[in-house]
Formats: C-alpha cells, sequence, structure tokens
C-alpha cells in the first residue's frame, strides 16, 4: 500500500491538499495511507521548510504551493 | 437604537468605500499580483539553503533580514519556515528575525501602508523593522549562546536553482513599477490619470508576461494570486468594517489621552496592543490611519505599524510552543522594548 503524508499545520492550503490528494485517490481507485504530520519540528527531517508539503513513499513531491490535481494523480499513478 | 446601529453600519461601509473601494483597482490588485508572482518566480528553497548555510553571523542576518521578504507574505505561513530552519540547525536569531521580518514588513502590508499613510510612514517602517530584526537576531543568540553549541549540524538541503531568472525578475519589476507609479509618482493627480497610469502598466506587464513566461507558470502565478486574494481579502473587508465602527465609538478624547503625543507611555501602549491584538495582514494600515484622524502620534503610529501585524496572541501562543516558553518570552519582551523605543524615537526625532 502507498504511504502518503501531508506536512502542515493546519492552514487552508494543507486543508486544500489533503482535499485534493483524496479526490485523486478514489478517482484513481488506489488504496493509500495518508497520515496528516502537524509537528513542525519533525519538518526539516523530511528537507520540507514551506509548507503544506507533499510527501509520496518517502519522496518529497511538493513544498510551499499547493500542487494541482492532475500533477498529484500523474505522482500517485 | 436603531439609528445608532444604522450609524455604526454606515461607519463601516464608509470606511469599506474609503479604504477598500478606491484602491482595488491601482493598489490591491497589482499588490496581490506581485506577492503571486514573488511565491512563483522566486525560488523560497534556494533563499532557504542559504540562510541555513550562512555560518558567518553578520551575513546570515543580513540574507535573513533582506530574504524573509520573499519568503512568506504573512504570518501564518512564516513560523514552519522559521521554526524548519531553527531545527534544522540554523542559529537561533536568524530563525527570529524571520520570524518577526517577514509579517512585519511584508509586502502586501507594505504597499498598503504606503498608499493610505504616505511614504514617509512607509519607509520608518521598513527601517525600524530591519533594526529590530537585527537586535533581535544578536539578542536571541546571546541569550540562548550556551544551546546553540549543543545543536545539530545542518540537515543536507537541496541548494536548487538561482534566486529568480532574468526573465522573471524584469516581470517583478514590471509588476513593481505598475504598483508604484499609480500610488505614488502620480499620487496627487486625479483618479481617472491613476488609472490611466495603472492600465498602462498592466498591459505592458501582462503583454510581456505572455511572451516570456510559459502558460504553465503563467497559470501557477494567478493561482498563487487567487490564493493570497481568497485568504486575505475577506479579512481585509471584515478588518477594515470595523474599523469604521471604532472610528465611530471610540472617543477621541481617549486616544489622545493614551496614544497621543510622542511620550513613552503611549509608544509602549501602542506597541502592547498591537502584539495582543491579531491584525490580520493589511489591516493595520486602516486601523491606524483612523487612529491617527482621532489623535494618535505618528510616534505609536509606528509601534502599532510593526507589532500589529508582526505579533499577536494567538501568534505569541503558537511561537511559545514551537521554540519553548523561555525563547518565547524573551522574544515578546524583546519585541515590546523595541516597538516602544521605536515609536518613541520615531515620534520625537523624525516625525
Amino acid at each position: 500500500m502507498r504511504k502518503i503524508e501531508i506536512l502542515g499545520m493546519g492552514c487552508a492550503k494543507c486543508m486544500e491538499l489533503e482535499a485534493r490528494v483524496k479526490r485523486a485517490l478514489e478517482e484513481l481507485g488506489i488504496e493509500a495511507e495518508v497520515n496528516k504530520v502537524s509537528d513542525v519540528k519533525v519538518f526539516p527531517s523530511y528537507g520540507v521548510f514551506m509548507t503544506p508539503g507533499l510527501v509520496i513513499d518517502g519522496e518529497v513531491k511538493s513544498a510551499g504551493r499547493v500542487p494541482s490535481f492532475e500533477e498529484i494523480k500523474e505522482w500517485l499513478k | 437604537m436603531t439609528s445608532f446601529v444604522y450609524e455604526l453600519l454606515m461607519a463601516g461601509l464608509i470606511a469599506l468605500k474609503e479604504y477598500i473601494a478606491l484602491h482595488v483597482l491601482t493598489c490591491l490588485i497589482p499588490a496581490f499580483l506581485l506577492a503571486g508572482a514573488m511565491v512563483t518566480f522566486v525560488s523560497r528553497e534556494t533563499i532557504i539553503y542559504y540562510l541555513g548555510a550562512a555560518a558567518n553571523k553578520v551575513r546570515s542576518f543580513a540574507l535573513a533580514s533582506g530574504g524573509s521578504f520573499f519568503v512568506a507574505a504573512c504570518s501564518c505561513t512564516v513560523i514552519p519556515v522559521s521554526s524548519g530552519l531553527y531545527y534544522a540547525g540554523a542559529g537561533v536569531g536568524v530563525a527570529f528575525i524571520v520570524l518577526w521580518v517577514a509579517p512585519a514588513t511584508n509586502i502586501l502590508a507594505i504597499v498598503y501602508t504606503g498608499t493610505l499613510l504616505g511614504s514617509k510612514m512607509v519607509i520608518t517602517r521598513i527601517i525600524t523593522a530591519l533594526l529590530m530584526a537585527f537586535i533581535v537576531g544578536f539578542v536571541m543568540n546571546y541569550a540562548f549562546r550556551k544551546e546553540e553549541v549543543r545543536r545539530v549540524s545542518f540537515y543536507s538541503l537541496k541548494k536548487g536553482v538561482n534566486v529568480i531568472g532574468k526573465k522573471e525578475a524584469l516581470l517583478l519589476f514590471l509588476l513593481a513599477l505598475t504598483l508604484l507609479l499609480p500610488n505614488y509618482l502620480v499620487a496627487k493627480s486625479p483618479y481617472s490619470r491613476k488609472v490611466l497610469v495603472w492600465a498602462i502598466g498592466m498591459t505592458i506587464t501582462f503583454l510581456y508576461a505572455l511572451k516570456a513566461i510559459d502558460r504553465e507558470r503563467i497559470r501557477r502565478w494567478f493561482d498563487e494570486t487567487w490564493w493570497f486574494v481568497r485568504m486575505i481579502f475577506p479579512l481585509l473587508l471584515l478588518g477594515v468594517f470595523i474599523v469604521g465602527i471604532i472610528g465611530k465609538v471610540l472617543p477621541s478624547s481617549f486616544v489622545q489621552k493614551y496614544l497621543g503625543g510622542a511620550s513613552v507611555f503611549s509608544s509602549w501602549f501602542a506597541t502592547v496592543i498591537g502584539q495582543l491584538m491579531y491584525f490580520a495582514t493589511m489591516t493595520e494600515a486602516p486601523f491606524v490611519h483612523k487612529m491617527l484622524e482621532l489623535g494618535m502620534g505618528k510616534g505609536p503610529s509606528i509601534a502599532l505599524l510593526l507589532t500589529g501585524p508582526g505579533m499577536s496572541l494567538p501568534n505569541i501562543l503558537a511561537i511559545i510552543k514551537v521554540f519553548g516558553l523561555k525563547k518565547g518570552l524573551v522574544y515578546v519582551f524583546l519585541i515590546m522594548c523595541l516597538g516602544t523605543f521605536a515609536g518613541w524615537f520615531a515620534g520625537n526625532y523624525i516625525f
């Protein structure tokens, strides 16, 4: 199963990212474990400084912006 | 009773007209576009890399003060950046400089302050914010120098690309011109001429963008701009409406007594109001404008412009949670002293 982590402190952009990821998973029919990481102290260990950050299977896909729906789908395929 | 409510509503609506409606076209639209462009085209990863890596203190402080301006456009995004730098191994001074400068002199607030309060006020705001940042950096480094030794070294950070490409830099420059020309250089001419200058600037900027920047990144730029509008504009509308009502109900004798002149007390009082009250980015400018009308001194105004967006009670609690009680309290107390001094100094020697 794929492992997805969303890094953010609950800002509007983080919530938007989470919604888009969930929608993408649904549309692609992929099962995944989605974790929200809100402890800022661990962000740098991912190499993420700008929130929201999207980490898929341990790899940072985006940071500091909300990627478009198409981008997220591409990464999940 | 009903007529009183009606008067309050009218005061709020008049404030909306005076502070928002008149500035949407020539100030707010280009300001949001510029903020969006900064987020899209300036590589913040690269700036953060340099911030974390700069070992030399003076250089890292200067970088932190200048770079923060491009890193975050409101206090909401600054805590992860600042704490990220800190926990990744940057000096505590650098982390707190970023924490202070980014909201206190962010691009949206600066532009709007200049439009409403004039260039002398905004230049004083920028310079005092930067001076305060340096002092905050030095004091934090000194106060927590023992912990610094024990901290881990910097995590592996990607160096990434250049901070900004040439084409994108020119776009930012054109946007800045579109913003500055109508609001400052032809500020005293009639509104129609301002709009004309604005329209010419906008047209040139967009034609250039279409020619020089690929569509995908232009789309991203508009996306980011729209995020700023969606997050900040509703708060700005609400804030300005409340400012109108405050202007109606707050007796000017009170303002003159506690916030008037350039005494140490009035600067201190303005600083504390700014530190505790939450001002959404930009709302501090109309608030201060209203308070000036009611009799607040110009020195205390500077103190309020700095600490208003730079700090708030929720912000203080978040800082304490992330950095610990001791660092949080030292920082809050330090900003209180510096804000008071800045207000007093500006009131007595600058204005």
